[in-house]
């Protein structure tokens, strides 16, 4: 007799799993109601986000691209997956050893390996990259899992029962359908639910494949990190709503459960043609008139301005983000075009050194005048040749007032002092660490010299004995907001911000100097419409473009009356909104040559797991 | 069968030019120095050498740990999940399979965010605390914020194989080791646990794969000083752009995995 388990402890056991399971997404339900951006901080209810959501037409093309994508590559993987396993059983035993091994390499590799070497294949075939490469690449490593799921099914299959079956009179074919698959049912489901789990949360992959604007959720997600705000989670609430739906239809009608595989087959069908249409008919869609492609940072512009753009100058704009200069750089090398970046200071350099751009022609800007003089004609680019400036800022510290003293703010050498063990946070990014360690040492952040970076390096090391600090990226913002350490080191358009979410936090750079940075739009030289791209960059100077532009992004502005406008009304009193000029220690991150980098790279990496 | 081995051929096809040529590209890269073109390929082991450097293989030590760690607590907590839920009625158990994986529709960012908000400092479960006159207890960048998400994220990874081996066992074996006098513990570890070992050994080595090299998850939940494989990886490829030094990082993390997959598979064939 089957041994009966004591129901209530097993009950309970799957009750705690499920609420487990479900915690994360509770909260993330809860905080979709959420008054302010906060992802940790609950402020008041509000359905602002669904407003939000609705109106960005970014993330509704991505929930269509997420899920026809899941649901198309799903299906074609679990048809090659169970026909290969199904002929596994029955194929030479080198066959079988060879696919076995190759079908594990993209379960194995990383995602970035594996996003890197497809990225090299579709730009070797010269495909260019969009829903169809992102396609190929999600059934490339969902069908590895069907295979997985089904194989060992298949193994565990008497082998004579299709044989039976032909020999009663069974096609091969009646054999497959009505026999063996059956069988093979709970192994299909399994490879389904996996299949569909695995493409519809990737990210890494999809990113390096796709291109020309296709994006799917977890992009946009990942591209927000700057300024995570709860459109997401209103979004996943939506889903989630949903697919309850769908479940609650499916299982708890008893009627329509009885003709299930009839009139899901038929529903089945009816979704893929009507995602094959859509598809279809986007892609015959966006051959219109002028097209201008835009690479910026996520969360880095006011998207209205995009559609304003669209309309005055009946042209449609290709916009896509990255989450860092340097996976930007990353897809350019990958051979991926765009008219128009806006990268910082350091990178642009590097694009002049390595002939990527092309240069301005200013007599087609007229409303050059309107920048501020402070943030023109840099190091990076002298005369402003290449670029056209954007928003800038400087790094600095960011503390909390009711913990931190104002006696002790002297310099760098605080993210040192052992009073403050264990409430800090450090930039997670080797070049800014290094320039806080290079500075506090009274070097210039743009060394090559062995020994004083090492110096730096163990000034860092030392740091870590003394106040054992957390190196985060981009959460420092939520964590500062919620007062959860006293002190990190910020970009100052992020500190303005933070610090208007909670006034109880200051900034400051130190004397000793510090990280002053530059963005600008810069036109690349396989722009072939620039005058269209010139009037982008002109349409960004317009003063009133500019202002809607920089109250969004909150970042210190780049025309001269923006920049005031801002600095009156909203981050009034706010020290950290206007970057401190004429430090003559204050300097611009230059080029770094391959050697140095490898070596920054190096001993981060040591700092980090020391 | 022999009707069907043909079905193998378009994925031999379909695996060779989407599988096989990138990872041969990357395979390229591991063993050349940087900066050259196909023309002028040098090799070299200079990727390798760097590697046996002390902080790299203390950082694939972690790693490993790491992985260990998750896939134990996954297979207990997993196993004892699966073999009750594989108890209901077939299509009660299908739902909750289901329930198991929705979780996993969620972006895992946006999941990874929530638990910080819920295991921070001044986060959700610590101001409960404090509701209720206790102490406040939990904080993320620590050991069991990231063990936490990992066995989150990765649980229904374990769980659903395992399900399927169970599932579909045939119950009359155990009911035959009864008769035979074995007690429920004999009959668990010697016929259960024994006919569900594939799914174990599926599930183990799928936690294993992912979270030997994820990055996302300690990064968040255990600050940037959680340096593991996967962070060393995108780091090279993406930040420092080195892409050989990156290709020689993962050939050995595919060299570790498959070595795992082996002994795995080889204790399997003894067991069974």
């Amino acid at each position: 007799m089957l041994k009966r388990l004591n129901k209530l402890p097993s009950y309970l056991y799957i009750a705690l799993c499920f609420a487990f399971f479900y915690l994360p997404i509770i909260v993330t339900i809860i905080f979709s109601f959420n008054e302010s951006k906060s992802l940790t901080h609950f402020t008041g209810f509000s359905l602002r986000w669904y407003g939000e959501l609705i109106k960005n037409q970014d993330v509704m093309s991505a929930v269509y691209v997420s899920l026809s994508i899941a649901i198309i590559a799903t299906a074609i993987s679990t048809v090659l997956g169970t026909l290969t396993a199904i002929g596994l059983s029955d194929c030479r035993k080198i066959l079988r050893e060879w696919t076995l091994t190759v079908n594990d390499i993209p379960i194995m590799n990383p995602e970035i390996v594996t996003a890197i070497g497809l990225m090299l294949l579709f730009s070797s075939l010269k495909m260019e990259k969009g829903y169809l490469t992102m396609l190929l690449a999600h059934i490339c490593f969902c069908t590895p899992y069907v295979i997985t799921s089904v194989y060992p099914k298949v193994r565990e299959l008497d082998k004579n029962i299709a044989n039976a079956a032909m020999d009663l009179g069974a096609t091969p074919w009646q054999a497959l359908t009505k026999v063996i698959i059956p069988i093979l049912k709970p192994g299909i489901f399994a490879g389904i639910l996996l299949a569909f789990t695995m493409s519809i949360d990737d990210f890494v992959i999809s990113y390096f494949v796709s291109g020309n604007g296709v994006m799917n959720i977890s992009i946009i997600v990942y591209n927000m990190t700057k300024r995570v705000n709860p459109t997401i989670n209103a979004l996943s609430t939506l889903l989630i709503l949903v697919i309850v739906i769908i479940l609650l239809i499916v299982n708890l009608l008893p009627l329509i459960k009885k003709k299930k595989s009839k009139v899901f087959n038929r529903i089945l069908a009816g979704g893929f043609c009507l995602i094959f249409f859509f598809t279809a008919f986007s892609y015959f869609n966006s051959s219109t008139t002028k097209v201008l492609k835009v690479y910026n940072a996520g969360e880095y512009i006011d998207t209205e301005l995009i559609t304003k753009f669209e309309e005055e100058y009946n042209c449609s704009v290709v916009y896509e983000t990255f989450d860092s200069n340097e996976s930007m750089y990353t897809k350019l090398l990958s051979g991926e075009e765009y008219d128009i970046i806006i990268p910082s200071d350091y990178m642009i350099e590097r694009l002049i050194k390595e002939d990527f751009l092309q240069e301005i022609d200013w007599s087609l800007i007229p409303n050059k005048d309107n920048l501020i003089p402070e943030i023109m004609d840099k190091s990076f680019d002298p005369g402003n040749k290449y670029t056209v400036p954007y928003f800038w800022g400087n790094v600095g510290i960011l503390y909390d007032t009711t913990v931190v003293e104002e006696a002790d703010l002297t310099g760098w050498e605080i993210l040192r002092n052992p009073k403050y063990n264990g409430k800090i946070y450090m930039y997670d990014s080797e070049r800014d660490s290094m320039m806080v360690a290079l500075k506090a040492l009274g070097y210039s952040m743009n060394t090559t010299n062995r020994n004083e970076i090492y110096q730096a390096y163990e000034w860092l090391l030392k740091q870590k004995e003394l106040v054992d600090p957390i190196y985060v990226g981009d959460e420092v913002i939520d964590n500062m907001i919620s007062g959860n350490k006293a002190m990190a080191v910020v970009y100052s358009g992020d500190a303005s911000y933070i610090i208007t979410e909670n006034p109880n936090l200051d900034y400051f750079a130190p004397v000793e100097g510090t990280n002053m940075w530059y963005d600008a739009m810069v036109l690349t030289k396989f722009c072939e419409d620039t005058d269209l791209a010139h009037e982008f960059m002109n349409f960004m100077l317009d003063e009133e473009n500019a202002l809607l532009n920089t109250d969004t992004v909150g970042y210190a502005g780049y025309t001269t009356n923006a920049f005031e406008e801002m600095k009156n009304t909203t981050y009034e009193g706010v020290s950290a909104y206007e970057p401190r000029t004429g430090n003559e220690k204050d300097e611009i991150f230059g080029y770094q040559d391959p050697e140095t980098k490898k070596y920054f790279s190096e001993l981060w990496t040591k700092v980090k797991s020391h | 069968m022999k009707y069907f081995k043909n079905f193998i051929k378009p994925y031999l096809i379909w695996s060779f030019l989407i599988i096989v040529i990138p990872i041969a590209m990357i395979f390229l890269y591991a063993f050349t120095t940087s900066g050259n073109n196909l023309l002028t390929v040098s090799f070299t082991f200079d990727n390798f050498r760097r590697i046996a450097e002390s902080v790299y293989v203390a950082v694939f030590f972690k790693s490993i740990k790491l992985g260990l760690i998750t896939v134990v607590a996954c297979l207990f907590l997993g196993y004892t999940f699966a073999f009750i839920i594989s108890r209901f009625k077939e299509s009660v158990q299908d739902i909750l399979i289901l329930i198991v994986t929705i979780p996993m529709w969620i972006n895992l960012l946006l999941r990874t965010y929530a638990w910080m908000s819920i295991l921070s400092y001044n986060g959700i479960m610590n101001s409960l605390l404090m509701k209720i006159g206790l102490p406040p207890i939990f904080d993320i960048y620590t050991d069991y914020a990231v063990i936490i998400g990992l066995i989150c994220n990765f649980l229904p990874f374990m769980i659903i194989p395992i399900h399927t081996s169970l599932s579909k066992m045939d119950k009359s074996l155990i009911e035959a080791s009864y008769d035979l006098g074995a007690t429920p513990i004999q009959t668990f570890f010697k016929v259960t646990l024994k006919l569900s070992m594939p799914g174990v050994i599926n599930g183990s080595i799928m936690v294993f794969l992912l979270s030997i090299s994820t990055f996302v998850i300690p990064k968040l939940l255990g600050g940037g000083q959680y340096v593991l494989i996967g962070n060393l990886i995108e780091n090279q490829f993406i930040s420092v752009g080195d892409w050989n030094f990156g290709s020689a990082i993962s050939l050995i993390l595919a060299v570790i995995i498959l070595i795992a997959v082996r002994l795995t598979k080889k204790f399997d064939r003894n067991e069974v």
